[in-house]
């Protein structure tokens, strides 16, 4: 209950708090992130492979992006600049690619701390 | 007999080859002399070596994948193995023999591929049952990098403080030139002391 009121920190949502997260709420985010990354990286792994070779199987890219889109127009502050660039379809792509990726290079026992030194280093 | 230990992700595995260390009183199933190691990628040509090239070829695609990430220029070569991006989904890969009059390998692989690839080397490296000597295997985010960028920000927090202070302070400064002229002055001077000598004489 407490992890997933934390969303409410996102500054980029419609309504949310200012509150800095403590750092044990932080190392669990990114536990749970891992988590849920190797879960669902068989899904990640497909997204990734619809957009090498789009001209033959753009279906499931076509359909994450519109989803994706989908909840940030649902959930996110449209009216700000870089709401406005996630909904942007010529500049998302990337900003996706690479966080699908960060995603599926940290499914191992140590990608708690692969994640934790992606976050550090941007 | 030596010992087979597969290590593998969706289309990729690695297959390690080697022997326990006996005089180590190690374990039979345990490999600490790795004396072949294969990767397989789906529909692509098998890549092996010996140990000597599995350091260097596991560093470079840890390197590679840091870059691609943080937003650098994803370039790695080395005398072994160049990596480069072709566009944000391919990758260009070319393994180059260290036996003369043998062509390089190149290899294209997508997202998917390459981290596939990055995992069966995270369970190679976190495999209770392989020992790797640590310098075969350096820890994958270039610590360069990381100094580079240590030193930048150290160096910047050190250097903007006074440069801003100095630069506010002539700004500041520079207004009282409109409220006080040292020339000006000194010329009205010089004429009431002109207009007060013709009284005294």
């Amino acid at each position: 209950m407490t992890i997933w009121k934390l969303r409410n920190n996102n500054p980029l949502r419609k309504s949310y708090v200012t509150n800095n997260i403590k750092l044990n709420e932080f190392d669990a985010l990114i536990r749970v992130t891992v988590e849920m990354s190797k879960y669902l990286y068989p899904y990640i792994r497909e997204i990734l492979k619809s957009k090498e070779d789009i001209e033959e199987n753009s279906v499931i890219w076509n359909d994450f992006n519109k989803r994706f889109i989908e909840l940030i127009k649902e959930r996110f502050n449209i009216d700000s600049m870089r709401v406005k660039k996630l909904l942007n379809q010529a500049e998302n792509e990337e900003i996706i690619i690479k966080s699908l990726l960060i995603l599926s290079f940290c499914i191992s026992n140590q990608g708690y701390q692969k994640l934790k030194n992606f976050l550090h280093d941007f | 007999m030596q010992n087979k230990l597969l290590f593998h992700q969706s289309s990729a595995s690695l297959e390690i080859i080697g022997l326990p260390d006996y005089s180590n009183n190690e374990n039979k199933d345990q490999i600490s002399i790795i004396s072949q190691w294969k990767l397989n990628i789906v529909d692509k040509p098998l890549i092996e070596g010996k140990i000597e090239h599995l350091g260097p070829i596991m560093n470079a695609f840890y390197i590679y994948s840091n870059l691609l990430i943080k937003n650098e220029i994803p370039i790695y070569e080395s005398k072994l193995i160049d990596i480069k991006a072709d566009n944000l989904h391919i990758h260009n890969i070319v393994l180059k023999s260290s036996k003369p009059n043998v062509k390089p390998l190149v290899l294209k692989i997508g997202n998917s591929l390459l981290s596939d690839t990055i995992n069966c080397f995270d369970q190679l490296n976190e495999s209770p049952k392989v020992r790797i000597k640590k310098n075969v295997v350096s820890n994958y985010v270039p610590k360069k990098g990381r100094f580079g960028l240590n030193k930048k920000v150290k160096f910047f927090n050190f250097f903007i403080p006074p440069f801003i202070a100095i630069c506010s302070l002539i700004l500041f400064s520079s207004s009282f030139i409109y409220f006080y002229s040292p020339f000006e002055n000194i010329e009205k001077k010089e004429q009431l002391n002109q207009n007060k000598d013709p009284l005294a004489s």
